[in-house]
């Protein structure tokens, strides 16, 4: 599974990371998580509002940071 | 061209998905409450929500009530088990969305005005975690 966070580095990016590296934590799942920073990458990924969480590749939060508990049932899918 | 993208740091009540939280510490004398107060203002500056104080709350201050009636949560953050931050709220008939109890993240109580910054760090991590919820 391959997990992205895409942000420019604000405090809400680094918490949604930090959030997402317990839950792949909690759930003993394989995952890679990839912090993407870049603006033309963000902005080429069509993301309007950071931070924003992409699942291998498709977007499944923006604008918020999404709580362990959310992020385990998201990647639990 | 495609625009920018907006950040959604600070009040986020305005963008899309973002919730407006109403944050109580206890606001106690002993570390903990210490820590309680400042955790809620570290919360704050990050933009998870609006810091408030509990003893506003005590009062049934007919505002606050409104603006918790517009809220999407409630946080509470109690110093230690005795929780007077949830048993204030329930005697106002507020419902809590997540309670953090400082003491239950391995904090010890004591009577004394020193705290860390990692032990402020805690509290704030377990609030955007979500472990409080209720």
């Amino acid at each position: 599974m391959k997990i992205e966070v895409l942000g420019t580095g604000c405090m809400k990016c680094k918490r949604l990371l930090k959030n997402v590296e317990v839950a792949v934590q909690e759930l003993g799942i394989a995952a890679e998580i990839k912090k993407v920073d870049d603006i033309t990458e963000i902005i080429n990924r069509g993301v309007m509002l950071t931070p924003a969480l992409a699942v291998d590749g498709e977007m499944k939060v923006s604008g918020r940071v999404a709580d362990v508990k959310e992020l385990k049932e998201i990647l639990k899918g | 061209m495609a625009s920018k993208p907006e950040c959604a740091c600070g009040d986020t009540s305005a963008v899309a998905g973002g919730k407006k939280r109403i944050i109580f510490p206890c606001a106690g004398t002993a570390n903990v409450g210490l820590i309680s107060n400042a955790a809620a203002f570290q919360l704050a500056d990050e933009g998870y929500g609006v810091a408030t104080c509990i003893a506003l709350l005590g009062s049934a201050d007919t505002g606050l009530r409104r603006r918790i009636a517009e809220a999407d949560e409630v946080v509470i953050i109690d110093g230690c088990p005795a929780t007077c931050g949830a048993k204030i709220a329930d005697l106002q008939g507020i419902a809590i969305d997540q309670h953090i109890v400082i003491t239950a993240l391995g904090i010890d109580k004591v009577y004394e005005r020193n705290y860390t910054e990692e032990e402020v760090e805690r509290v704030v991590s377990a609030a955007w975690e979500g472990k409080g919820r209720t």
